[in-house]
């Protein structure tokens, strides 16, 4: 395998490690005045978001105690992207994927999830906001995994220290290096938390003085893949203490902020990049961000529907 | 030790799995989610659907005597088993179908404390696609005990006289008129709003974290002192179909032990589209 070359006898090679980084790039146009903001962009994983990292390292975890193997299939609850790596990833490996997703995700995500063959389950979730564990997607996953286990295996993003140590081995040291050591803040989302616990456990072992920041959407968002501080009790890789400062930003502000970083800086990234974009712009005005490194999960393309009902204007003209 | 007025109507997971197989015992599934049954149910559990199986299919009412007695006969219920209902959203279809059971006099009926949700998060406890496999029988209803049930009128009266306690247990936003039903519903309303006179007390007040019911002592507190319920008069529950207040219901009958206590299964989707009647937002 030659990353200089990019040749691969596997689309599974192009996997992100260390030697094979995504890449970090600088914001240019956006920044605040007397700061430094850098995108690592992880649309650029074989299967489009940082999901690859959990997804790799989930299957790799259940290969290795024996729970997956050739004829069996994997099931998990998703919002489309830890789906979608998981699919890509067992097609190429000869297993079976069932997706359950809440209706809410776009209509881009479950057709992907279908052409990647998936099966797909859609849930009503948040049909109500019912105390305690959900039924919802996460409760129809873990049916399938109790009612066939001969059949299915539940890797669960949610409770999975696998999803954890993806990124301690993974995103953590490729910040480190790509950074030379001088990164000050890390701009994160919450989804299921293994990308803020694994890099910040990582970060920090180096650096202690490294800041955690991590931006959250206003209650009663849309934006997939992503958490309300009070929607975390699904999640079990949540660590309170390795995290500086949790910003909360307007949810309409992850769509306008996508828009803002492609207009201004040729950045083609979701909804959930433009919210943690807007919270480190909230922290740059405030203080100096020497070093400020954002995880950009994915890229916009599959949100366009989403982009089109909160910004109606960019359906203007869009037709003879 | 649970301290509830009646001891005889919840069992808890650990005891549903003790007692599977047992003679003498049907568990009965029912989901808002039609397709959860399918995708797995406890061992030897039949599934009904809230549907097209516990309501009328033409009028807008709960089913008749005859459908009952049908529906039951078909899924080998006897009238002497001891049937123990579970479900999804902590119980809702479970609870409403209880109402039904107790409504058609079925003896011996309980829920499993947690519902679904709680059997499922245990790893001890196993699911099955199995379909169960029935021997029919000839099952007997009873006539529908009314002393259950709030219809319209009841309502209309209980505003008008200030007798009962009326359990609003919607969300507070549906209970303050900001909407007419939880966003998505299709079953709403014409006006938003609640029946004059009615307390707020959302039906999940009553469960804690895991799904269960909270103690004695605490439901007493939010009820009879938060809400002020005043156990010396009449009753009646509503939500916006019949099935949150359901719980409510079981709640408030069952476990605080009032002694009457009535659902309206009409709810808000009728009382909201009445012309005429007074409404408080
Ligand atoms: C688009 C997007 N952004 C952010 C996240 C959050 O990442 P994590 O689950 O590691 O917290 C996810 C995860 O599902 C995602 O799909």
């Amino acid at each position: 395998m030659d990353h200089a070359s990019r040749v691969y006898e596997s689309i599974l090679e192009m996997l992100p490690s260390e030697q094979n980084p995504s890449p970090l790039v600088r914001l240019n146009r956006l920044t605040p005045e007397g700061s430094e903001l850098w995108a690592k962009l992880e649309w650029m994983n074989p299967f489009g978001s940082v999901k690859d990292r959990a997804a790799s390292a989930l299957i790799e975890a259940m290969e290795r105690d024996g729970r997956l193997a050739p004829g069996r299939s994997i099931v998990e609850p998703t919002s489309g992207n830890t789906g979608l790596s998981l699919a890509a990833i067992a097609a190429v490996k000869g297993y079976g994927m069932r997706a359950v997703v809440p209706n809410k995700v776009p209509l881009e995500k479950k057709a992907l999830l279908k052409l990647a063959g998936a099966e797909l389950d859609v849930i009503n979730d948040n049909l109500c906001p019912s105390p305690g564990m959900g039924d919802g997607a996460i409760g129809m996953a873990r049916t399938h995994a109790k009612a066939q286990p001969d059949r299915y295996v539940m890797p669960n993003q949610y409770e999975n220290r696998a999803n954890v140590e993806a990124h301690i081995r993974t995103t953590g040291p490729e910040i480190w290096r790509q950074t030379q050591g001088k990164i000050t803040h890390l701009f994160t989302s919450l989804g299921t938390c293994g990308t803020v616990t694994g890099c910040a456990t990582f970060l920090k072992q180096q650096n202690p003085r490294v800041k955690i920041i991590a931006v959250q959407p206003s209650e009663g968002h849309d934006v997939p893949g992503i958490r309300n501080k009070n929607e975390l009790h699904v999640t079990k890789l949540y660590d309170e203490s390795l995290i500086d400062e949790v910003i909360e930003i307007d949810f309409e502000r992850a769509y306008t902020g996508a828009l803002e970083l492609a207009r201004h800086e040729g950045l083609l990234a979701g909804p959930s990049s433009g919210l943690i974009f807007e919270g480190a712009r909230v922290v740059a005005s405030r203080e100096p961000v020497g070093m400020g490194v954002m995880i950009f999960c994915d890229n916009i393309f599959k949100y366009m529907s989403s982009m089109l009902k909160h910004l109606p204007a960019l359906k203007e003209g869009t037709e003879a | 030790m649970s301290g509830y007025a009646d001891t005889n109507v919840l069992v808890s997971t650990d005891w549903v799995k003790a007692n599977l197989g047992r003679p003498g015992i049907r568990l009965v599934e029912v989901d808002v989610d039609t397709k959860a049954f399918d995708a797995g149910h406890i061992k030897g559990a039949v599934g009904f659907n809230w549907q097209t199986q516990l309501q009328d299919q033409v009028r807008r009412d709960i089913p008749t005597k005859a459908e009952f007695e049908r529906l039951l006969s078909q899924a080998g219920v006897s009238n002497a088993d001891t049937v123990i209902l579970y479900g999804d959203n902590n119980n809702w279809f479970a609870a409403y179908a209880f109402w039904l059971f107790k409504l058609y006099g079925h003896k011996d009926v309980r829920l499993m404390n947690g519902g679904r949700a709680k059997w499922l998060a245990e790893d001890d406890k196993e699911l099955t696609v199995e379909p169960t496999r029935v021997t029919p029988t000839t099952y007997s209803a009873s006539e529908p005990d009314l002393s259950l049930r709030a219809l319209v009128a009841d309502v209309l009266a209980a505003v008008k006289t200030r007798s009962a306690n009326l359990v609003d247990v919607r969300s507070p936003d549906e209970f303050s008129g900001k909407v007419i039903a939880p966003p998505g519903m299709t079953e709403t309303a014409q006006r938003a709003g609640h029946i004059p006179g009615a307390r707020s007390v959302p039906w999940a007040s009553a469960v804690q974290k895991d799904g269960t019911f909270k103690s004695i002592d605490e439901l007493r507190e939010i009820y009879l002192k938060g809400a002020a319920v005043d156990p010396a008069r009449p009753t009646i529950a509503y939500c916006r179909i019949g099935e949150r207040s359901s719980h409510t219901w079981f709640v408030l009958r069952y476990l605080l032990g009032l002694k009457d206590v009535k659902n309206y299964d009409g709810s808000w989707t009728e009382y909201g589209s009445m012309v005429g009647v007074p409404i408080e937002r």
